[in-house]
């Protein structure tokens, strides 16, 4: 987020708002279009570009008409949000009314496939497959899935210290990996 | 369709400012008047309790009426922080069954104190089968007010925001009905009033992402 799009720039505009003050709250509109634009195309991979021009359009209107649910004395940026993610929620639904389940899936959904979640175990994903088939298998057992060294090695036939061994190896060639810029 | 453009422009255009307690008024708006219109119901329909002036100096009728009043304050409170976007319902659920529990405790503390001939009495009066319908009539304008005023708020938990904005409006409810009913057992509000509230509360659940979508 630049300065520009700060909690304490948005919040400074919307007490301005609430006051009356028209070209803060044009300011405010004008920031928070930007930042809804940035926010719904990272969740709607799929959508139109209609689409999301609408689910824009509507949160702002959103915004002017609920703006006296806006408690002064909390975050801005933490209500607005709840207003932008309840309505994309909304659109998922549907007009006529799916199960409201889908809406609180979506919740996990969000965090679990963030951009950042889902980059994140991608890379891991691409180092290991760098390594040897063995070391592969151990660290994704005991590092990633977080089993014991004494399950994987009775899992996988080896002993304990086998298993340690190779977890240790594996960790070294990966770091090497990597301050080789991989 | 719009430019998101003119979008912009309109919202200025139409910008008023908004007092600090805009909501707080609303909520207020939304209950006192609906509350009135249930109390005057009660009185012209049904009609305070005969024995009144005596009830008003014993505890049960205080308990009872505490019971419900504190019900309908706690689940007031949870609607109007549910009435905003970043709103939680905090620790409603808690607090309900800790007043229940607390009323389970008087419940039972009557009944001990009572001969086991007065039981049936104590439990269900005269006046089990009817009183959750009562309850849930009187309630009804209450949850009406509450819609108003969910309506031109911003809720996010519909089913949830519904289904304690139903609890609210059926205490309020049992409230003004515990002023004609004339029942003095403990057990007896414990259960049939708290299946009147809960009654409203399915109600509200049930209409919530109906009604209160927006």
């Amino acid at each position: 987020m630049t300065t520009a799009h700060s909690e304490e720039a948005l919040k400074t505009l919307m007490l301005l708002s609430l006051n009356g003050d028209e070209v803060a709250y044009r300011h405010l509109l004008n920031a928070l279009r930007v930042l809804l634009v940035g926010y719904y195309s990272r969740r709607m991979g799929a959508a139109t570009k209609a689409d999301m021009e609408d689910l824009v359009q509507e949160t702002l209107l959103a915004l002017h008409t609920r703006r006296s649910t806006y408690d002064r004395e909390r975050p801005f940026t933490a209500w607005f949000f709840s207003i932008a993610r309840y309505k994309l929620i909304d659109h998922h639904r549907g007009s006529g009314g799916r199960k409201l389940a889908e809406a609180e899936l979506g919740e996990e959904i969000e965090s679990d496939f963030s951009e950042e979640a889902v980059t994140a175990r991608m890379d891991v994903e691409r180092l290991l497959d760098g390594l040897p088939a063995k070391q592969r298998e151990l660290i994704r057992r005991v590092k990633l899935e977080g089993q014991s060294v004494a399950d994987t090695a009775s899992r996988t036939g080896q002993s304990e210290s086998a298993v340690k061994v190779g977890i240790h190896r594996g960790l070294k060639a990966l770091a090497e990996k990597l301050r080789g810029g991989a | 369709m719009r430019k998101t453009d003119d979008i912009i422009d309109s919202l200025v255009d139409d910008l008023k400012p908004v007092p600090r307690q805009a909501l707080l008024l609303r909520f207020a708006l939304g209950i006192l008047p609906a509350l009135a219109v249930s109390l005057v119901l009660m009185v012209t329909v049904a009609g305070l309790r005969p024995d009144l002036s005596q009830a008003l100096s014993l505890p049960v009728f205080w308990i009872k009426s505490g019971y419900n009043a504190l019900l309908a304050i706690t689940a007031f409170l949870t609607v109007y922080r549910l009435a905003r976007p970043d709103g939680s319902k905090g620790h409603f659920f808690e607090a309900v069954a800790a007043i229940f529990a607390a009323m389970a405790v008087v419940a039972v503390a009557q009944l001990l104190r009572s001969p086991a001939e007065a039981y049936p009495v104590l439990i269900l009066g005269s006046s089990a089968l009817h009183c959750p319908f009562l309850i849930f009539a009187f309630a009804l304008p209450v949850f009406a007010g509450n819609v108003w005023i969910l309506r031109r708020a911003a809720p996010t938990r519909l089913r949830l925001t519904g289904f304690i904005s139903g609890v609210a409006a059926g205490a309020a409810g049992a409230w003004v009905y515990s002023w004609f009913c004339t029942e003095n057992g403990m057990p007896f509000v414990l259960i049939w009033y708290s299946l009147g509230i809960l009654l409203t509360g399915l109600l509200g659940s049930l209409l919530g992402p109906r009604l209160l979508r927006w």
